[in-house]
């Protein structure tokens, strides 16, 4: 399985030799403590400080929202570092047009260069050295499971030595997707074409998948946002000057952001929006959905994509918004109507995209707003009489949100059906829910209920749903269940001419 | 052994449509290990809509696998917002909100909502207290510092619209003209204080980037926002001239509302020059009279106002030309302007005009036929012996007069109408020569050209050979040289044949054309019976 898996990566021989301090630079793996256990990072990034030296990290199958800037206290330097290879432009060229391409895009900051596990198919040399991730995967195998996950602590191990490699926490389990990993993030690279990109969102889309691009250090340390204190999660465009500030200030209702307090007091004096400026489509005593042109409220629409851009880590904001449209979901209280998410939408999907981009702030995440947000989408598109489909890629909270979404309307259609003994085909259920019926599919068998048994297919629902389904339905018997009542969105689609789609909408 | 049945088992399995009903079961509805079995076989790998390099991750995997195991829902690590710790918001947001109680239809930009363009900062604060203290005398608010402020980078942004590529700084004598015009009364000396103080200022503006050029922007990741270039139509010719009709109309129009604006800005400086002279000459007056009562000259004082203008002479040239009026019919319209050209003398003189076409046609005519002689016999039209030169056969109609203009009265119909009288006169007419002059029996040719270039001759009193019946070819030439009107084919008919009836009886008839119209179907039938006359 693992040697399978292993042929098919670039095998890049690293140079791998203890560090110190010192010498510790931009693209250095190094073993690093996270989470009370050391894992593979890669330094994007060296910074001093008053305290000494600090270095951004990637780690290993974590999401990017959670680089960090790590003392040097952090950094296991007892292991071995793999060392960035140095470019090597003429073997590049041999091995192929892609990287030659690669190579030839000039990243002019080291950051952008990923040595691992995103970098570049260069020709393989000698070979003697396997990669890291198959040795990690070798030396998995010959030891046991690890017993030694308790020992180590977030202090300085001094027992860890170069075999302490064996302590690392991923279990077997993990092991397989490591590897898959590797493939799997090797393979974007290969076939991605950044001009075949920009000409894709041109006509469409908000969405990249261009590793230069969203593999940036984070700029923002932090936003003050109306009553919150945000911690972005991502790179976003904000003036390059931002970059030093310690906070950043956003108005709460206009989005216009401020890094000096003087100015932001200023405009909170004169600012007098209380709303998302555009026509409200949608109230209930919970929420209310504002639709915005990106083309009429172009400011506001920037302002929020670059706002959003801090906790969306694919969103590109390399064209500007004037093709998309933008439902905005508020809650009301006496100061105003609070951002609460929103998501976008192409004026035009050649795709059927009925989502963009799609977003709960982060101070309301995990309270259901997701749910409403998704629910509402899925409801324009009942109206447009469409399917609709978020665009791709999600991330993972959006996948996450969008599946529990799916299985619990499709868990709720299937067991009505299996009480009244009747069929029901993909299409049908696509139809009902508005769901594209790729989606309705894959969940299906993302869930196991897609079976096919004694000659026939079938779907069965798995126990733990239908428990979880009338435990949910307990919990709407005291507590309402929040829902976006259709009745209430006085909405018709927008029509948009041929001289607005000539003339960029 | 499961093993080695499994590829048989996945082979067999149906392809699943799309549309095909499919039944619903709950899992205690199937046996468990079977349920178990039955995923051994997906091989498929599910799209999750995640990019493959993030699928990965074990956060996300972790709480997928708890999703499709019924664990409880695993969670993603997110950095978490807090609560702005202190009373900082009621602070900054003030204004309280009613939810009215219709849906909130709203249009204005951010711009409209946030006043004025310019928010200063805290060092614009230190520096306009320090400006402030320093100045005993006015002081200057923050809004007024702002308006200033917002007003240089209004005219930063229209007279140096490349400064953030080309560094220009506007200089001061613009932005003090800018300001003279806005602020209204004197600008103070505030303005170059807050000038050099914006300079300063000026570069240090937080911006987003926008993109400038094209080359080396695009690694730039906090270029954003670009435009979009419009999506390509499809050129056709149409099309094109279609756009350049519309450009050319617009800038035809452009011209002409530039000429407009320049006319009336013309008449608004003679206007005013108007004005000043008056003015001028009330000056001078007012010393002429102050001169006059001081040396005490006695005179008319014609001088001081001034003269009724004089009555145009031309006024009584009007009666002179009266009579151009009076050819007019009813002589009611009253009179115009001299020299304005009279219908009538127009009208007049195109007629003359038309009649000197006529004549010289006619005259042409004539002398392309003067030797002119029709042999013909028998000319197609009859002989009318009425015009002067007896050679030529009548034609009716030689000339298409020119419908007279729409716009004339009836008058002029009439006029145009004696005019064509007149003409018929001297319209040319062919005749043959007198048919006593013809000679009998002479042979004659004629050539005639007829639809689509046919040529015809015709022949007549050919003398006919001496018959010969042998020959022939020689026989059938003549054959149809002879009229032989009397002498007709008779086709024998059966008037009791049914054959057409029969062939009539198949045809659709016309009721079961159409069955709404009753037609006189029996007449015609009979119609189509009878035989036709011999």
């Amino acid at each position: 399985m693992a040697g399978g898996d292993k042929s098919q990566e670039s095998d890049v021989p690293r140079q791998k030799s203890f560090a110190t301090p010192e010498t510790l630079k931009v693209g250095c793996i190094a073993m690093v403590y996270k989470e009370g256990k050391t894992r593979k990072a890669e330094i994007l990034g060296v910074k001093d400080t008053k305290s000494g030296k600090q270095f951004y990290c990637n780690f290993d199958n974590f999401n990017k929202r959670l680089d960090e800037w790590v003392p040097l206290a952090r950094v296991d330097l007892l292991q071995e570092v793999e060392w960035p290879n140095p470019e090597k432009p003429k073997d590049a060229k041999k091995s192929g047009g892609q990287a030659t391409k690669k190579t030839a895009a000039p990243p002019s900051k080291k950051v952008q260069k990923r040595p691992f596990p995103r970098e570049e198919s260069v020709a393989s040399e000698g070979g003697s050295t396997p990669h890291p991730f198959a040795e990690f995967a070798a030396t998995q195998h010959s030891t046991p499971s690890a017993d030694g996950n308790e020992k180590l602590t977030l202090a300085l191990d001094l027992d860890a030595t170069p075999g302490a490699e064996d302590d690392d926490p991923m279990d077997v389990d993990v092991e397989k997707s490591v590897s898959l990993a590797i493939s799997a993030k090797a393979q974007p690279q290969e076939n991605f074409d950044r001009e075949e990109e920009i000409e894709k969102l041109r006509v469409g889309g908000s969405m990249t998948q261009n590793q230069a691009e969203i593999s940036r250090i984070r700029n923002i340390s932090k936003v003050q946002f109306g009553r919150y204190d945000l911690y972005p999660w991502y790179f976003s465009p904000y003036p390059e000057t931002f970059a030093q500030e310690d906070l950043m200030h956003i108005c709460e209702f206009c989005l216009m952001y401020y890094a000096d307090p003087k100015s932001f007091d200023r405009h909170r004096s004169k600012c007098t929006m209380q709303h998302p400026p555009g026509n409200e489509i949608y109230r209930d005593d919970y929420v209310s959905f504002f639709e915005i042109d990106g083309r009429r409220q172009r400011t506001w629409c920037r302002n929020l994509c670059l706002l959003s851009k801090m906790f969306l880590d694919h969103k590109t904001l390399y064209y500007d918004v004037d093709p998309f449209l933008f439902y905005v979901m508020t809650t009301r209280d006496d100061k105003g109507c609070h951002l609460v998410g929103y998501f976008s939408k192409e004026k035009e999907s050649l795709d059927g995209f009925n989502v963009a981009c799609i977003l709960t702030m982060p101070q309301y995440q995990r309270k259901g707003y997701g749910r409403l947000l998704i629910q509402f989408s899925y409801e324009l598109s009942k109206i447009e009489g469409k399917l609709g489909s978020p665009e791709k890629p999600l991330s993972d909270l959006g996948l996450l949100s969008y599946r529990q979404y799916w299985t619990e309307n499709l868990v709720e259609i299937l067991l009505e059906h299996n009480e009244r003994d009747e069929r029901c085909s993909i299409e049908h259920l696509a139809a009902l829910l508005a769901m594209t019926a790729s989606d309705v599919e894959s969940t299906l068998q993302a869930l196991k209920m897609q079976v096919y048994h004694k000659g026939e297919h079938k779907i069965v629902v798995p126990t733990h749903l239908i428990k979880k389904h009338e435990a949910l339905k307990e919990k709407f018997k005291t507590k309402p269940k929040r829902t976006i009542i259709a009745e209430r969105i006085q909405w018709k689609p927008p029509v948009f001419t041929a001289s607005n789609r000539t003339w960029g909408w | 052994m499961k093993r080695a049945q499994q590829p048989a088992r996945v082979a067999r399995v149906k392809k699943l449509s799309r549309s095909q009903g499919q039944q619903i079961l709950r899992e205690e509805e199937i046996d468990s290990r079977e349920y178990e079995d039955l995923f051994q076989q997906q091989v498929n790998k599910i799209t999750s809509g995640v990019e493959a390099a993030e699928e990965t991750e074990i956060h996300l995997q972790a709480a997928l696998a708890a999703a499709t195991s019924g664990a409880n829902e695993g969670e993603i690590p997110a950095p978490p917002a807090d609560e702005t710790p202190g009373n900082h918001y009621n602070i900054l947001y003030q204004r309280s909100f009613d939810n009215p109680v219709s849906y909130i239809r709203f249009s204005n930009t951010v711009e409209d909502c946030t006043g004025c363009g310019y928010d200063m900062t805290s060092e614009d604060d230190v520096f306009l207290k320090e400006y402030n203290k320093k100045k005993s005398g006015g002081r200057y608010s923050e809004d007024f510092f702002e308006k200033i402020m917002a007003m240089f980078e209004e005219t930063a942004k229209t007279h140096a619209p490349y400064a953030s590529v080309d560094n220009t700084v506007v200089p001061f004598d613009t932005m003090k003209s800018v300001l003279v015009d806005r602020v209204r009364g004197e600008v103070g000396e505030f303005a170059k204080a807050f000038y050099d103080h914006w300079v300063i200022r000026q570069q240090l503006q937080p911006a987003l980037k926008y993109e400038t050029s094209k080359d080396n922007e695009d690694a730039d990741p906090y270029v954003c926002f670009r435009r979009r270039d419009g999506r390509q139509t499809r050129k056709t010719r149409a099309r094109d001239n279609a756009s350049v009709d519309r450009l050319k109309k617009l800038r035809r129009e452009m011209e002409d509302a530039r000429g407009m604006v320049l006319a009336t800005h013309q008449r608004e400086i003679m206007k005013r020059d108007l004005l000043r002279t008056e003015r001028m000459i009330f000056g001078q007056r007012a010393i002429l009279k102050d001169t006059k009562v001081r040396l005490s000259i006695k005179s008319n004082d014609d001088d001081l106002i001034n003269q009724k203008p004089q009555k145009r002479p031309r006024q009584s040239d009007v009666p002179a030309r009266a009579p151009v009026v009076g050819r007019l019919p009813n002589g009611s319209i009253g009179p115009i302007a001299p020299e304005l050209p009279q219908l009538s003398d127009i009208q007049t003189e195109k007629e003359n005009a038309l009649q000197r076409i006529i004549e010289t046609k006619t005259q042409l005519h004539r002398k392309w036929n003067e030797d002119h002689i029709d042999l013909t016999r028998e000319p197609l039209s009859p002989v009318e012996d009425r015009g002067p030169e007896p050679s030529f056969r009548p034609a009716t109609a030689q000339y298409r007069y020119l419908t007279p203009p729409s716009s004339v009265n009836s008058e002029a119909f009439e006029q145009n109408a004696l005019i064509q009288k007149e003409a018929e006169g001297t319209i040319n007419r062919y005749s043959s020569p007198p048919v006593e002059i013809e000679l009998q029996a002479q042979r004659a040719y004629r050539k005639r050209v007829g639809r689509l270039g046919r040529l015809w001759i015709d022949r007549r009193n050919m003398a006919p050979t001496p018959l010969n019946d042998n020959d022939v070819i020689m026989t059938d030439r003549w054959k149809y040289d002879q009229e032989d009107d009397d002498e007709q084919d008779v086709y024998p008919m059966d008037p009791y044949d049914i054959t057409a009836l029969r062939y009539r009886s198949t045809l659709p008839t016309r009721s079961e054309r159409s069955a709404a119209r009753p037609s006189p179907n029996d007449r015609l039938t009979a119609a189509a019976l009878q035989p036709p006359a011999t």
